[in-house]
């Protein structure tokens, strides 16, 4: 009974105090993190999706909360005038959820581009989204028309990858409801 | 008991882990495609085994016989997440590259075959320093490898062209199969040397088909005695 005890204990203090330590720990790194992710993961696609961007869009980045939480956008500025935003969202792939990082164009209201972010697909099949074929297609797309060709779109699915093609739109269209939610207060927050 | 000093050295050449001791295969194998990702590897792979050697140390006399492999598990397991989240906030570029095996370190055999055979029935001082050889010698022995297979596979060393513009790289090398081939020839190089080195010395060739000699990995079963006495 005494060795049972024991055992209960020492195992209970052990992990523990490798919960309490390792808390401790995310919660230093977090922001460290998130700075090194915004460089490494989001900052090429937001290069892709804003190329002739004339300030930089990470920097500039502003929080802003939404009913499901809070969503970062990365605004693009020409003549000092906000131009267009970028947002990140998330869409149901083969391997997890694709993250998309999407342009929208303000004046225009159409898609200034995406860029893929977090991806975890099969490779030469669900990995072709990220191919240029692929995604200039979303380029210019009113806000309200992005679709695969196969339900009324006009996008074309990267053949043999359905599902990632699917939720790299899912994913597209979240960010524009999260746009259009959002647009009253981006006008005037950058 | 050996010296301090004599338990760093031993994982340097005597029991080099991977080559002598044939532990911890996989990272070996599957992240030694260039020279700077084994040596990140092995970084890591130092800050666990002598953190959790130490701390497995420190705790050897409270932690009960029956739990003891979950008590290693859990320290180690800390520690690797901690790697993970300091090297993702602080390198991420090797994190990238790095990618699934820093996880895995947690079930390398390294560290829970130190943590058994050593680090449970020694003093704090002598854990450390058998973490620190074991951990540079396995990080030695991954940039080797990987120096290797970068040199030929994409006639690089550390990212610097060491041929020509005309050298053809021999892809084969940083394939999976480029691995095995790499370290079986290591292995029978070691194997080459110490027959020559005992030669000529005029010992009797060793007997290599017990390469565990000086390996005390396979202790499980003699505190399982203790357990049972």
């Amino acid at each position: 009974m005494r060795e049972l005890i024991n055992m209960i204990v020492v195992l209970s203090l052990i992990s523990g105090a490798s919960g309490l330590s390792l808390a401790f720990l995310k919660q230093v790194t977090a922001k460290p993190i998130e700075e090194q992710v915004l460089f490494y993961v989001q900052g090429p696609a937001i290069k892709a999706v804003f190329p002739d961007a004339e300030n930089d869009p990470i920097a500039d980045r502003k929080k802003f909360q939404t009913p499901d939480g809070p969503v970062t956008v990365f605004p693009a500025k020409k003549d000092g005038k906000l131009v267009a935003v970028a947002l990140e969202a998330f869409g149901p792939g083969y391997g997890g959820q694709i993250g998309v990082i999407v342009g929208i164009d303000m004046a225009k209201n159409t898609l200034a581009g995406i860029g893929v972010t977090t991806l975890k697909e099969t490779p030469g099949l669900g990995m072709r989204v990220t191919e240029a074929k692929y995604q200039k297609q979303f380029k210019g797309l009113a806000l309200d028309k992005v679709g695969l060709s196969g339900k009324g779109g006009t996008v074309d699915a990267v053949s043999g990858a359905t599902i990632s093609s699917t939720g790299t739109v899912t994913a597209a269209n979240q960010a524009i409801a999260i746009y259009k939610s959002l647009k009253p207060k981006l006008e005037g927050a950058f | 008991m050996a010296s301090v000093f004599q338990e760093f050295t031993k994982g340097l050449w005597k029991e080099i882990p991977p080559f002598r001791l044939v532990l911890g295969i996989c990272p070996t194998l599957a992240v030694s495609k260039t020279a700077s990702d084994g040596m990140g590897m092995g970084a890591a792979v130092i800050f666990v085994l002598v953190l959790s050697n130490i701390l497995i140390s420190m705790v050897r006399k409270i932690i009960p016989k029956k739990v003891r492999i979950a008590c290693f598990i859990v320290i180690a397991a800390s520690l690797v997440v901690s790697v993970e989240l300091l090297m993702q906030a602080y390198a991420y570029p090797l994190y990238q590259s790095l990618g699934i095996f820093v996880p895995l370190i947690v079930v390398n055999c390294i560290i829970l075959g130190r943590a058994e055979a050593f680090a449970a029935k020694n003093p704090v001082l002598h854990s450390a320093a058998d973490g620190l050889g074991m951990g540079i010698g396995f990080t030695f022995s991954l940039t080797f490898l990987g120096a290797l297979r970068e040199v030929f596979g994409y006639g690089k060393l550390f990212g610097v062209p060491v041929f020509g513009a005309a050298f053809k790289p021999f892809t084969f090398m940083v394939e999976a199969p480029g691995a095995f081939v790499c370290l079986g020839l290591i292995l029978g190089a070691m194997n080459y040397l110490t027959i020559w080195q005992s030669k000529r010395q005029g010992l009797p060739e060793p007997d290599l088909s017990a390469a565990c000699s000086g390996c005390r990995a396979c202790a499980i079963g003699e505190s399982k005695q203790i357990l049972e006495g």
